[in-house]
């Protein structure tokens, strides 16, 4: 079965520089991976089993990271960046999947990062979709993923063609040896534009009209210095918010 | 210009604060509830003007009937869909948006009308600031803002939808977390986290759980490196959302990946002896020193308090 990761679809929110007023900037900061980027490759190679992963990303991050990290090639969407618009990003995916051949299941991060993105691109490009999936296998040709449900996994025989949206539960386990990254640099690169995709993005205007600091006040701080001077004043201010 | 709103419902999570943000856009509001009628029952009586309820088949997620819910969503064709950030939320929500050929916009936390246009509000930059952002169209959002409680109101009656039959996917098993989760329901939580220097000081922070009646949680480091809880007391993005009352956290630095967590607790505390901790940031009370000094002098405030 034809498996294609998406990967390092959105820039880290950490990067963001925020000024003084609320202005925010993303000097130089790349698309970079999510936090469940490397579980989308581990569950990737689970269900690709000896067929080939496909890799596909957008703008100017590290093309390499999931060649060096089992895919056989990567696509990459050269001028598509992330913006207010989600849907704009997301159809740039789903256009860029269709033109895979054969694909059976679809697996990207499903990373609060941008919740938006994962949710346009899974609407766009119409296929059953689930999320909060935290593995996956296949048990006699069918699909069976499991998925977190609050304080419960279910697990659920899918059909394909779908798309996994994996939220890791672990850090990396194993980064790359410095062979694998060298030789990915190796492995096959398309790069693609959205020109390419054959497909003129077709919705309403969104604008981003400013960024500024949220009106919840800051955090009342006590000087610890004085334990019990300092826990007297907090449930003081507990007793008056009314949580004790 | 019309400013109906439709909101996909799957569980209880944040309706009150969705229902509390789409009513600044002043039109009508229809829930589409995908889940037990039960749920139904209880929203209808939340000031809703249409409650429709889907029930999944037994042994069917919600997000199979994602195709139905979109032609649902495109017969009431809303100016504005909106979702919490529930996984199952946010799939119905995919094929619904991209149905009516809405934008979709994440991290919503309120809403505001500004002539013809909606303006959402989001979150961005890592929680730091509010971005507004003016749409000319139908927008679809993933409501990730604050829980309020709801004013019950007359019930209006609710309109069953029968379930399509054919599906493409189906529940074969249900795995539950090891040592139940008291944690999940719990109106005060302790969480510890990797400030904890030793593992037999879990006891100094089992007697604050004591002394405050709270359930222990902790940061994933506890359990994943130092292996001193067990995964289900972890609290997180990747582990479990909790909402009590009050959440005390101890030597924890606070990640995102870890606040996330604790978004809808009605006050987070902080103890941790950085004063620039990111924790700080994003708690209502702080206390600045070493846990060490500071939690038994909790202790006895509690002990104090109980009498
Ligand atoms: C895929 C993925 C998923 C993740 N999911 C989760 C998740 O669900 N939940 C989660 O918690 N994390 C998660 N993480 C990890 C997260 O990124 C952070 O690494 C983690 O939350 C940090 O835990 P911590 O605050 O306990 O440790 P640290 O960041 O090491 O912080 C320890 C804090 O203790 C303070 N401290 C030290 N000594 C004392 C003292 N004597 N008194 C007071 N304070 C002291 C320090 O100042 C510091 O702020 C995830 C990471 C990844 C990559």
């Amino acid at each position: 079965m034809k498996v294609v990761v998406i990967f390092k679809w959105c820039r880290n929110p950490q990067d963001a520089l925020v000024g003084a007023s609320g202005n925010v900037d993303w000097p130089g900061v790349k698309m970079s991976a999510n936090d469940d980027d490397p579980a989308v490759m581990d569950i990737a190679k689970v269900l690709a089993g000896d067929d080939e992963i496909v890799a596909l990303t957008i703008g100017d991050g590290d093309i390499a990271w999931a060649a060096a990290r089992g895919a056989a090639s990567t696509v990459v969407v050269t001028d598509a960046l992330t913006d207010v618009n989600s849907t704009a990003t997301g159809a740039v995916l789903a256009a860029a999947i269709k033109r895979i051949e054969d694909v059976g299941v679809v697996i990207i991060g499903d990373s609060a990062w941008d919740y938006g993105i994962v949710s346009a691109f899974v609407g766009q490009l119409g296929w059953p979709a689930m999320a909060a999936v935290t593995s996956a296998e296949l048990d006699q040709g069918s699909l069976h993923v499991t998925c977190k449900m609050g304080g419960v996994s279910h697990v659920l025989e899918i059909k394909t063609p779908v798309v996994l949206a994996v939220m890791a539960t672990q850090t990396e386990q194993s980064e790359p040896s410095m062979k694998q990254v060298l030789m990915a640099r190796k492995k096959p690169v398309e790069k693609i534009t959205i020109a390419d995709l054959g497909f003129s993005p077709n919705f309403a205007e969104v604008t981003s009209l400013r960024t500024r600091f949220p009106d919840t006040p800051p955090a009342i701080l006590y000087d610890g210095a004085d334990p019990a001077s300092a826990c007297k004043q907090l449930m003081a201010a507990l007793h008056n918010d009314g949580v004790l | 210009m019309n400013m109906n709103s439709l909101m996909i419902i799957t569980d209880q999570r944040r309706v009150g604060g969705m229902l509390n943000a789409v009513k600044a856009l002043g039109g009508p509001i229809t829930a589409a509830v995908v889940g037990p009628r039960s749920l139904a029952d209880t929203v209808s009586a939340w000031g809703f003007e249409r409650v429709l309820c889907l029930e999944p088949a037994q042994g069917v997620p919600a997000e199979a009937y994602s195709a139905q819910v979109a032609e649902v969503a495109a017969a009431i064709a809303p100016r504005l869909l909106l979702a919490s950030d529930a996984a199952s939320s946010r799939m119905l929500l995919a094929a619904a948006a991209a149905k009516l050929n809405a934008n979709v916009i994440g991290a919503v936390r309120a809403l505001s009308v500004d002539g013809d246009a909606i303006v959402i509000s989001r979150s961005t930059a890592d929680d730091k600031v509010l971005e507004d952002i003016e749409a000319a169209g139908s927008v679809a959002g993933i409501f990730s803002g604050a829980d309020v409680d709801v004013i019950t109101t007359q019930p209006v009656s609710v309109e069953q939808i029968a379930a399509d039959s054919s599906t493409n996917m189906r529940l074969i098993g249900v795995v539950e977390s090891e040592g139940g989760n008291g944690m999940l329901t719990a109106a005060r939580v302790v969480g510890v986290g990797a400030g904890l220097a030793a593992k037999d000081d879990l006891k100094l922070i089992e007697e604050l759980a004591a002394a405050a009646r709270a359930e222990i949680g902790c940061s994933l480091p506890v359990c994943e490196d130092l292996r001193w809880l067990s995964e289900h007391r972890v609290i997180g993005s990747s582990h479990s959302q909790v909402s009590p009352e009050l959440y005390i956290a101890l030597g924890i630095s606070g990640q995102p990946q870890h606040m996330t967590g604790v978004r809808d607790a009605k006050i987070v505390v902080a103890i941790n002896n950085d004063p620039e901790a990111r924790v700080f940031k994003f708690c209502n009370y702080g206390i600045i020193g070493d846990l060490y000094k500071i939690v038994p002098a909790l202790i006895s405030a509690f002990k104090n308090m109980n009498g």
